[in-house]
């Protein structure tokens, strides 16, 4: 009975999903003329490369024009560790090791992924380095990064993680990115203004767009140290014994 | 409805993602397994993220990046604003899942079991 | 360095990330920082509000960008009354919570900062300009309060948690699809400019996207039929996450809530449907209320149905009522502060929390007893304490806008009201026999807030001048939406 009850309502939500969107065509150009500035689309489509100096719109738009929601991204991640961190708290008893659930993996296993993990760790850095030029960023670098270490936390059941290393990472990441932000207020400026070089430098060079490729890479190595502190900690629950 | 070629590809495109939210709520609402309930929740997230992106789409442009081939010719690119947002809310996405798993697994040792209609509080 | 409202967000952020290093050296200091951060909030809010009461509202823009391009905070009579309210109730909770745990306890490290960043994110809630940067705030809240609530191992707090996670991924899903909808309808994501670009959205796709943000926000605001993850929330999360939820986090949706409708929307018959949704949650909660055993559930429902009275008095929406239903705010945010703060002290050393078990508590916590007992006769509105004026004010401008149907049902329901909190305190003094149960003793910094607390809901009500000032400017400014788009859009 209250399966069908539930169908009902989801039917009755889709009807009224499609209704609203049908007034949407795909495809179509929402943005207007990119020179009459009538949505902020067309104003960062049009502003981004003379004014940042960076030439992928959308890393322009999540850390600077949008930076403070990417901040605030950033500390969810933060959040759900710490949460994690106090949701899943246990006592250990005195000089009790951490222990992992899964299996000990073979060694062909063992050794491919010590191959793979250090050109998966460039791939992430390549990707967050150069998230002001191609696709990618700081978050999709990190994410990278710790499948790096997920590789390697499914194939030793006893790999350990420097927990002081990830907790530093974690932490001055943070500060850089909310210092450059204050360093913005400090000289004058709005908080997270991108001034804290005297040039934007050319677009399309390594070095260009002022703090957001900066930004960016403090972004990356949060994101990486934070993801792989999650998986540590869902990987290290002991099981029920019984 | 469906009488031109842009109206099915309309409906075929938000058709999936809208497609994606329902099944994804379908399993939230009737399943009784904990990990089914957040597998729920995750494909309800690819749903709306699905949406956001087909929403951005512009017929005939680029990705809106001015790498050097293109800087010079300036061409149609799609809406860059619904790809920043997406960013956000699949990081959030992760992150909510992540406590919702840490939750379950507390759920699991604490009594035992995953299964909803065997957790007595969880009943409503 | 100026202080402007970003210093809200900013500054409670560099700490949280810089804690954990500071743990390092000293443990105490994870929860001295927290403190430091909302002393100096408090500080923020002071310097703000005399300044907007002076010379007007304060914009920021947000990365050197220009609304509409970038995010902006809008600090104005509203928003800056309720973030002050937030900071300083968040203030007076941390020094509440102060020897909650001991500091070698891992997660007690963790608590402080979770508590600290909820209470920034509500702040952050109330003082953007953007309707998708309050989406990022709302999920800052949602994540921390989700851990906060599961915070105990002993009780149910996991599941708890568990059906608040589920209800506010729904909240998120619907506001992240109304964002979405209203992008593509106006191609902008600043609120005042949306406010300006509303009219050229056809009605019906309006009232689909109000619809979705309605469904989402009213989950925080905890509106019927969207509340139920409140009584359970409430009962199972630590004493002062509770006291946490309804003075600082509840307001923060009821703050976007009402933001959405009078600045966003302008659909015929929202007031209406606000007057109506306020009854229901209203008379349901204080029903349920009547009928609970436990004691911090019965909280948690009477401040449901305060919510909902709330939300008539902005559904009523002349100035007038507007201004009852912020004072109904504040007078919430410090009663029930008081009354959660006080009551998880009377059923601390209860597992099961029952009412029952306060028998003849006046005599053994006399001074919390009293403070209780203080509480519960401000919340019903009796003179002379600060709830008394709210309710009368509300009623006048109901009575001004000849509700009468309305009058009698809220005098019908604060009767209701008044039944359930005397049964408590009549519990409290005049209880059949003595309860078994040994009661904890509160600590001092504990007890100086809650005497803090009294002596501001005695002050207000003897003397309601301190406040209506302040009130009475975020009434006006929350009915002119002229001005709020002229502020942020200076050039429109």
């Amino acid at each position: 009975m209250k399966k069908y009850l539930a169908i009902f309502l989801l039917l009755i939500v889709g009807f009224y999903l499609i209704q609203a969107f049908n007034l949407v065509p795909f495809g179509a150009n929402r943005v207007g003329n990119i020179d009459d500035e009538s949505t902020v689309g067309a104003y960062y489509l049009k502003n981004t490369v003379p004014k940042t100096s960076v030439a992928n719109v959308v890393t322009a738009i999540v850390v600077n024009y949008r930076g403070f929601d990417t901040l605030g991204e950033v500390t969810v991640l933060f959040l759900a560790t710490t949460g994690l961190g106090s949701i899943l708290f246990r006592k250990r008893k005195h000089g009790e090791e951490e222990e992992r659930v899964l299996k000990e993996s073979s060694q062909l296993v063992k050794i491919g992924s010590r191959l793979l993990f250090p050109f998966i760790a460039l791939l992430g850095i390549y990707v967050f380095i150069h998230g002001h030029l191609t696709p990618g960023g700081g978050f999709q670098g990190g994410a990278i990064i710790a499948t790096g270490f997920l590789l390697m936390l499914v194939a030793y059941k006893n790999y350990k993680l420097g927990h002081g290393a990830l907790t530093w990472i974690e932490s001055l990441a943070g500060i850089t990115f909310a210092g450059i932000g204050i360093w913005g207020l400090i000289t004058g400026g709005t908080f997270l203004e991108n001034n804290a070089f005297p040039g934007l430098g050319n677009v399309n060079d390594l070095i260009s767009g002022g703090v957001i490729p900066i930004i960016y890479i403090a972004v990356g190595f949060k994101v990486a140290a934070e993801l792989t502190g999650v998986l540590d900690i869902l990987l290290s629950i002991k099981p029920n014994k019984n | 409805m469906f009488g031109d070629y842009q109206n099915v590809v309309t409906m075929s495109v938000y058709g999936s993602s809208i497609a994606l939210i329902l099944i994804g709520l379908y399993g939230v609402l009737i399943k009784k397994h904990l990990m089914k309930i957040v597998i729920g929740l995750s494909v309800v997230d690819s749903g709306v993220n699905l949406m956001f992106v087909a929403v951005g789409y512009i017929k005939g442009g680029t990705a809106p990046i001015f790498s050097p081939s293109v800087i010079d010719s300036k061409p149609l690119m799609v809406d860059p604003v619904p790809q920043a947002l997406v960013l956000t809310a699949i990081v959030i996405g992760f992150a909510v899942t992540a406590v919702a798993l840490s939750l379950v697994i507390r759920l699991f040792k604490h009594h035992n079991t995953a299964r909803i209609d065997q957790i007595k509080s969880l009943k409503w | 360095m100026v202080i402007s409202p970003v210093h809200y967000i900013a500054v409670p952020l560099l700490a949280a990330f810089t804690i954990p290093l500071f743990a390092k050296i000293h443990k105490e200091l994870t929860r001295i920082i927290p403190g430091i951060v909302l002393i100096y909030l408090t500080y923020v809010s002071y310097v703000l509000m005399s300044k907007v009461m002076t010379t007007g509202p304060i914009v920021e823009i947000i990365a050197g960008w220009k609304a509409p391009w970038g995010i902006n905070l809008v600090y104005n009579g509203f928003s800056g009354f309720i973030a002050s309210l937030m900071s300083i109730m968040g203030l007076l909770i941390w020094i509440y919570s102060y020897k909650f745990k001991k500091v070698d306890d891992e997660p007690a490290l963790k608590f402080y900062i979770l508590f600290l960043m909820m209470v920034a994110g509500s702040i952050g809630i109330t003082i953007t300009g953007d309707v998708f940067n309050m989406f990022v705030f709302l999920e800052i809240v949602g994540i921390t309060s989700y851990s906060l609530t599961a915070f105990y191992r002993g009780r149910d707090g996991a599941e708890a948690a568990f059906k608040y996670l589920l209800i506010g991924s729904f909240a998120s899903v619907f506001l992240l699809l109304g964002i979405l909808l209203l992008y593509t309808h106006v191609g902008t994501l600043n609120m005042a400019q949306i406010a300006e670009r509303m009219h050229t959205i056809p009605t019906s796709v309006k009232l689909s996207i109000f619809v979705m943000f309605a469904v989402a926000l009213g989950i925080e605001a905890e509106m019927f039929p969207l509340n139920g993850w409140a009584p359970d929330a409430y009962s199972q999360a630590p004493g002062p996450v509770g006291a946490a939820f309804s003075g600082i986090v509840v307001k923060a949706g009821v703050y976007a809530l009402i933001r959405i409708i009078f600045t966003l929307f302008d659909i015929e018959g929202s007031l209406q449907f606000l007057i109506v949704m306020g009854l229901i949650t209203m008379i349901i909660a204080e029903v349920s209320a009547i009928r609970q055993t436990n004691l911090k559930r019965m909280l948690a429902y009477s401040s449901i149905g305060q919510m909902g009275v709330v939300l008539i008095g902005f559904g009523i929406g002349t100035t007038e009522a507007i201004f009852a239903a912020i004072f109904l705010m504040f007078n919430h945010a410090i009663i029930k502060g008081l009354l959660f703060l006080s009551g998880s002290f009377l059923v601390y050393n209860d597992d099961k929390k029952q009412i029952a078990s306060l028998s003849r508590f006046g005599k053994k916590l006399p001074v919390v007893s009293f403070l209780f007992a203080l509480g519960a006769f401000a919340i019903v509105g009796f003179p002379p304490f600060a709830g008394f004026w709210s309710k009368l004010y509300l009623l006048l401008a109901a009575a001004d806008k000849n509700l009468i149907f309305l009058i009698a049902i809220i005098l019908m329901v604060s009767v209701v009201e008044v039944i359930y909190y005397l049964r408590v305190v009549g519990k409290l003094y005049f209880g059949k026999e003595e309860s078994k149960i040994e009661p904890k003793k509160p600590a001092f910094n504990s007890l100086i807030v809650m005497l803090i607390l009294g002596a501001i809901i005695i002050l207000v009500g003897v003397y309601p001048d301190v406040i209506t000032g302040f009130i009475h400017n975020a009434a006006d400014t929350l009915s002119d939406k002229a001005t709020y788009i002229s502020n942020v859009l200076p050039s429109l």
